[in-house]
Parts: C-alpha cells; structure tokens; sequence
C-alpha cells in the first residue's frame, strides 16, 4: 500500500516541545477537497432519507429512526421468494459480534465490523472495494464485546466510531483517513461504538463505558474536519461548551447527586441520538448512573436513564424525561427514542417512543416530554407496578438490592427484567402503514445484590453482583407489535434464545429480524405470522436494511453471533452456548430465473 | 549448516515474490532495458513497477551501507550516501525482494539526499537507492543485504507495546556541521505494523515534514510499511536552527515537533 505524497497537511502551529511532543489526533490530514454540501451526501439528503429508497445514508433508515422503507417490491405475498444474491466474509480470525447496519450510496455499501474495521462493497457483486481495519490498542476495554454499530456519511466522508474512542473519517472512495478524532481516553474507560448522526452538517456522537465511571455526554462535530463545535454532559453538575466556550452547565450542581458522586457518575450516550427534524431535537438516550450500587449515591441522579432532548443548534438541554429515577438495576435508559404522528381527539400529535430496558413501552410529547403513556412490553415487571401518569414516574415495588453498608454483601433480591434488560441496544422499527412499533423483548430476571465500592480510574465500577435467569423454559426473546395509542400488544412471535438483533419493517408490509439462531426472518406486520426465514451460519444479530437498485429491493443484514448475552448472560449460556461464531455480510432479492435472459443472450 | 538451511529458505521465498511481481505487473515481460550491476532476480519488475519509461543510469557514487549480514530482521541499519550528487530532488529506497518493496520516499529540499533509517527485512534482498536529479534522471547504486528474514511477516513488538501509551513521541537532536549545516536525528515512537504479521492492521507513518524555523520545508519523508518499529531517522541539512517536524500515520494520528540546537 502506497500513498499519495502529495497529501496536503493542515496542521496546527508548531508548539514548543523541546525535543518531546505526543502524538495528537486533531487536525484535517487532507485539506478538505470540497464544500459542504457540493458533493457527495448533503444535509437535505440526509433529512430525506427514509423517503428515498435507492439509498441508505443513515442508521436507522431516517434521522428519526423508523426503520421504515416505503418499498413494497418484496412484500407478503412474495417474500418466500427472497434467495442470497451475495454474501461477503468479514474475514480473519475476528469472528466475534457483527451489530452493525449497512448504508447504501452510489453504488456502495459500507458496512462495519467487530474490532472496529469498515469495509465499502461494491452493490452489485458485493466484491470488496476498500477495508480499514484500526490498529485498537490491547488495553480497551469494552463492556459488551467489541463490536460496532454502523457509520454514518456526508460529503465524501463515511465516519465511524471506534473502540479506543475515537472518530475516524475516511474518504468513501479510496478508505483513506481524512481525519481521526479522539473523544476520550480509552484507560479511563472510554470506548465508542454507536453509529454517529449526522445533523446540519454536525457529526453526533455519544460515549460508552457507563462501567467505569465515566461521564456521560452528546458531543458535536464539524463533520468535514472533525471539529468540536459543542459538547453536552448528560451528568448533573458538568459544564457544556458551545465553540470552546462555557454554556451552563447541565442541570444544578449536587441538585440529584451527593458529595462528589457526579464527578463520575456514568450515564453513558452509547447508543447516541435520534433527531426530530420538525423539532430540531437530538434524543438522546443515556445508561445507568455509577457506580450500580445505587446506596452510595441518593437521589434521581440525572440525567442517567433518561431521554435526553438537546436543540442541536445550541447543544443546551430543552427537555429531559428519566425512565427509571436513582436507578437500582442498570435500566440504561439509552434506548432509541423515535419520532412518530399519532392522531388522538381529532388532533395529530407530536409524539416519540421509547421501548426502555426497564420493561416500559414509553409514549412522550417529543416537543416536550410530556409522557403520554407508559406500558408494560414484557410479561413480568418486578421494581415497579406502574407508571404514574401525572407525575411521570414509576410506582415501585420495594425490590431494590439492600445496602450492605460496611458488610460484603447487602441483601440480595429477584428483579425483572434483567440488567440486560426488556430490550437491550437492539432498535425498534416503526411502520407508519400499520401504526405499529415492533419491539425486540426478553423475558428474563436477575438476582442482584449489592458490595461495597470506591471509583478507581479505568477499573470496573459496579458495587453489585449478579446472575440472570429466564423466565420461561419454552423463550427468551420475543418479538412484539405495540399499538403506541392503546399500549396494547398486537401480536407477538417468541424466540427459544434471547434477540439481540435490530428490527425492520417496510411498506410491503413485513418485519425483519434476525434470531441467535442463525435465521434472518420475515413476519406479516399485521398479523406476525412467520412468512420467510434464511439460515446465514451464525446468529444474527445486526440491524437490517433495505434499499432498491436496477428496479429491484434488496435486503442486507449482517451475520455473526456475540454482543452482551454469551459474556453477561448467566444461565442463558446454555441456550447459546452451542451457536457458531461467524463475520459477514448477506444480500437478498427475490428471485428471478436467468434462464430467459441467458437464451437472449 | 544453518547458513545453508537460512539460504535455501530465502530462495524458496524468492520463487514466491516472483510470482507476485507478474501477476501485479502487466509491463513484466519487458526485456530489461538495463542490466542490473546486483543481478536481481526482480530488477525487471522492479524497474517496470517504479521507472517505467523514466530515464535511468547505475551510478557508482551512491551507495547503500548496510551491515554484511542482518542481526535482526527486524531492525536493519541502512545508510543511503550520494558523493554530492546536485539537484537531487527525490530519493527512493527500495528491497527488491521485500514482499513490501518500498522502503521510503524522500524529498531533500533544503537538505542533502543522504539519508539513515533502519527497516524490516523479509529475505536476502538487494537494497537500492534511486535519486532523481533535476533533469529527470534516475541514479541507481545499491547492495545485497544477507538476512534470515521474516522481518515483514512477524509482529513488531520488540518495544512490547511501548506505543500504546506513547504513540508519537519524538526525541530529536540537531548537531550542527560546518558550513551552516546540521545533522538531525529523529526517533518517534511507532510501530509501524506492515499488515502482514497475522491478526494485526496495517500501521504506520506515512508522511514526516522538517521546516525551518520560518515555516519553510527543509525536507519532505514518505515512510512505507518497512521501516522498522519506532523510527530512527538521520538528516543532513542545509540550515541551522530550530527545527519543526509534522507527521501523521495512515490512521490518521499526527505528531509534532520543536528541536531546538
């Protein structure tokens, strides 16, 4: 590999290091060959995303995270129809967790893998364009495995986030770095793994290591050079900064934290935001508060476990709702929060929903935060009974883990659902065709229980120990469609292993989901009837996506078992244990004989 | 014995670059159209791969120093000499038979094209340097290197991990030389990963700029993937002064620099 000397550099003024300087990340490699906006993905693309089809510019198939595609070339009268039209290997040795979602764009599609690498395939064949693999240091440390959950595009960029927390951004065409931003340090516990967003020209981007006491933020870029231009703590106390300025800080110092707690107080962006065009809104979920014992930290604790709206050209807070308040459990309150109409009175309302960790199917006023609704979307919720709807807050049940003061273990009690949650970092998709949400659910608990703890940097801060167990012999996961006006479960299809893979649905009027299985599968979005199902070789636990090219749809998804189950789950392990590794990538279409085109020919 | 069992080795490694070189070089059939003063076994592909149709003359008066036989693999000292050849604006570097054959690119500005490095070696190989002079003439002289080999394929590691936690720094020093001349030597903390050693990514530096204290370019390095692990660097040149150095890996990291007299 050979390149270009002529690189221009675009470098900061030299400092006077006398004979020592440290390698920085910060600055454009390659003077930025274009304008925002001349070229390549623009702004008003990327807002228009889940109304075009022949492309894939963002994770979650729209700003807003509906996981709606308005194709209807593979539908349910034809989806048994659908055969691999290619499929790409991730290669090496690799072959741990592949939660990523493809994007799709001129004849490209760039998919992320463990290990923080990115390739670009070419559409048609799927024949390997460029890959970037980062050189990771050995000492990251991941909570959940170390995968990744897509990139993002602009201009001629496609950014992704990495595991020693950087952003890297690479030129779309050649894989060549144009620029490398460190968001933290990796020994404190920093990592990243969320797909970044893209918002006027701002790459949005979260931090994960809610573990180790770190501190929770949404931060904002410029997306051409990588520089910062705001940043927002979603722990109470911390400064904002707005272009290398203070800008208030989040909330009130010791308002909802004790003593020092704040200083390191978790509240992970991990799974990063959605953003509310009409709105001009980031959600953005964040993680549980630090350290989990939750006896050595009094109050609610924001903005952990919380939907965290930020206007996105001030990068200030304009409403926060916490799902689960002083939270006992590791309810990370991360999940996606997706903007959808609903019509009530005659009115349409502006509305958002939230499937949480803790067992609730939230319905919030997204101009707002006024909580519409809260319902249950597992079978069994232990720590609380309801959620208030005048207050917003949980009724709880007097299941918290006991304090064990100086001893070494406090009381241990049994919670539903488990940390690992009602649904995890797998998205919802919403079909507006339908009017429903389709949630990934699992139904297990835990034993939690509680242990003395003092915050030391880099290292594990917990102070509770664990064990999780299933509820049920038959399942674990569960697919469920939710009527977000009733709070109702329509249909629901149950999986024998937990699903820890992203869900789609489409005009066609299917859902897609893969299992731990190995299947990718297709159900009827009205009625959950299993129509289809493909056995790609290891679990699927990727986000599919759709797009449309030559005038036919496609399916894409991502194969390769891992993720928080095999490493966290307990007694899961013997539902997973025997499920083969794997690493790559599959594409579907619906079949079509060649055998008339080729007696053309 | 063993230096017969080493030999052997290379050869049979030799077979193999071979074929690469065909199947990546379209022009490999072509005749040479210099005989080659080593007797590679890769000059045509070389020659076709990077001075194809360009003029190119064997010149006695550059010379490769390197030690008769590699110690370690891994860390080859090299030392490029030119004799005061003029208006020298690029040297190349290059091991023929490297599974990476270039070794560097180097643009003397304001500075002699004499240059030292150190560089991973994978077999035998001749190492040769090519300096373009300002009228578009390529200079070639070189050497055979003897070598175990394997410096290509195994993992750098010889700092254990020593970048981790000091990726980019620099310790420099500048001696100055007569006639408002000095010599820098540079070390940046790297390693310079070629891809090839199994399960690690491809890593290096590739690109270092020398100014002068106004901001001018003194010189301009391309190092590629063979450049051994935590690069050391000897420049010679034409000013004397603060020097600045900029770099940045293919990654994306960048470093900077003062070294100051």
């Amino acid at each position: 590999m050979e390149t270009n000397p002529q690189s221009t550099v675009g470098f900061l003024s030299p400092r006077k290091f006398n004979l020592r300087a440290r390698m920085g990340v910060c600055g454009a490699l390659v003077a930025a060959t274009f304008t925002a906006g001349a070229a390549g993905v623009t702004d008003a693309m990327i807002v228009n995303d889940q109304n075009t089809p022949e492309d894939v510019l963002t994770v979650g198939m729209g700003q807003g995270g509906q996981r709606f595609s308005t194709l209807n070339k593979i539908n349910t009268d034809n989806v048994v129809d659908l055969v691999p039209a290619w499929s790409f290997s991730f290669g090496g040795e690799k072959q741990r967790g592949q939660e990523t979602q493809p994007l799709v764009y001129k004849g490209k599609i760039f998919v992320t893998g463990s290990y923080s690498r990115i390739w670009a395939l070419d559409e048609k064949t799927g024949a390997r364009i460029w890959s970037y693999e980062h050189r990771l240091p050995d000492g990251i440390v991941p909570c959940c495995d170390v995968i990744n959950r897509g990139a993002a595009l602009y201009g001629d960029l496609v950014i992704f986030a990495t595991l020693d927390a950087h952003l890297v951004a690479l030129n779309q065409d050649t894989g060549k770095v144009v620029w490398n931003e460190k968001i933290d340090d990796y020994k404190a516990g920093y990592s990243a793994s969320a797909a970044p967003l893209i918002v006027k020209g701002l790459v949005i981007s979260g931090v994960s290591g809610g573990e180790f006491g770190v501190v929770g933020r949404v931060e904002a870029r410029d997306a051409n050079t990588g520089k910062m231009v705001w940043v927002r703590p979603t722990v109470e106390g911390h400064m904002g900064y707005l272009n290398g300025k203070e800008n208030g800080i989040s909330g009130k110092v010791n308002a909802t934290w004790p003593g020092e707690l704040w200083k390191t107080g978790g509240a992970a962006t991990w799974l990063g935001c959605t953003f509310g065009a009409d709105t001009n809104l980031l959600y953005c979920g964040t993680g549980n508060p630090s350290p989990w014992n939750a006896n050595v930290r009094p109050g609610d604790n924001l903005y952990s476990s919380s939907t965290v709206a930020i206007d996105v050209d001030n990068g200030k807070i304009a409403w926060s709702y916490q799902s689960t308040p002083h939270d006992h459990w590791d309810f990370d309150g991360v999940n996606e929060f997706i903007p959808f109409d609903f019509k009530k009175d005659g009115k349409m309302i502006k509305a958002g929903a939230k499937a949480d960790r803790n067992g609730f199917f939230y319905v919030l006023d997204r101009t707002n935060g006024k909580l519409f609704n809260a319902s249950p979307f597992v079978t069994k919720q232990t720590w609380a009974s309801h959620v208030d709807l005048k207050t917003g807050r949980p009724v709880e049940t007097d299941n918290r883990p006991g304090d064990p003061g100086t001893a070494e273990k406090g009381k241990s009690v049994f919670a539903a659902p488990s940390f690992l949650g009602g649904k995890n970092w797998m998205p919802m998709a919403y079909n507006p065709g339908t009017g429903l949400f389709y949630v990934p659910a699992n139904e297990w608990g835990m034993d939690i229980w509680n242990e003395p703890i003092a915050y030391k940097r880099g290292a594990a801060y917990l102070g509770a120990g664990f064990t999780i167990h299933p509820l049920y012999d038959d399942y674990i996961g569960a697919l469920r469609a939710m009527d977000p006006t009733t709070g109702k479960i329509v249909w629901e299809y149950k999986n024998p292993a937990p699903v820890w893979g992203g869900v789609m649905t489409t005009a066609g009027n299917l859902v897609f989901m893969g299992t731990p299985e190995g299947f990718l599968k297709a159900f009827d979005a009205k009625t959950g009837k299993e129509l289809w199902k493909f056995q790609t070789g290891s679990g699927v636990i990727g986000q599919p996506a759709t797009w449309e090219m030559d005038g036919e749809q496609y399916v894409g998804v991502a194969s390769g078992w891992g993720g928080a189950v095999p490493l966290w789950g307990g007694e899961v392990a013997k539902k997973v244990k025997d499920i083969s590794q794997g690493g790559s990538f599959w594409v579907f279409k619906l079949h079509k004989s060649g055998a008339v085109k080729a007696a053309q020919n | 014995m063993f230096r017969s069992r080493t030999r052997f080795r290379a050869y049979s490694l030799a077979a193999s670059c071979l074929l690469l070189g065909v199947s990546s070089s379209a022009l490999a059939g072509d005749a040479p159209s210099t005989i080659d003063p080593l007797n590679s076994p890769s000059w045509q592909y070389v020659q076709a791969r990077y001075f194809d149709g360009q003029k190119l003359i064997f010149d006695d008066r550059i010379k490769v120093l390197a030690p008769t036989a590699a110690e370690d693999p891994l860390d080859v000292p090299i030392m490029v000499t030119s004799d005061g050849i003029a208006d020298v604006e690029e040297v190349v570097v290059i091991a023929d038979l490297n599974p990476i054959q270039k070794i560097l690119a180097y643009q003397p500005k304001r500075a002699s094209p004499d240059i030292s490095f150190r560089f991973k070696v994978e077999q035998s190989t001749p190492v040769r340097a090519a300096m373009r002079t300002k009228d578009g003439v390529w200079h070639l002289g070189g050497t055979w290197l003897s070598a175990a080999g394997g410096g290509c394929t195994t993992p750098s590691g010889g700092s254990s991990g020593l970048w981790q936690g000091h990726l980019g720094e620099v310790n420099a020093r500048i001696w100055p030389r007569e006639d408002k001349n000095q010599r820098l030597r540079l070390r940046v903390i790297h390693p310079m990963d070629t891809g090839l050693a199994k399960g690690v990514p491809v890593f290096y530096i590739d690109q270092i700029t020398l100014r002068d204290d106004s901001g001018a370019e003194l010189a301009t390095l391309q190092p590629f993937e063979p450049i051994s692990e935590n690069p050391v660097l000897s420049f010679d040149l034409k000013n004397v002064g603060p020097v600045h150095v900029e770099g940045h890996d293919i990654q994306g990291n960048t470093f900077t620099a003062t070294i100051q007299p």
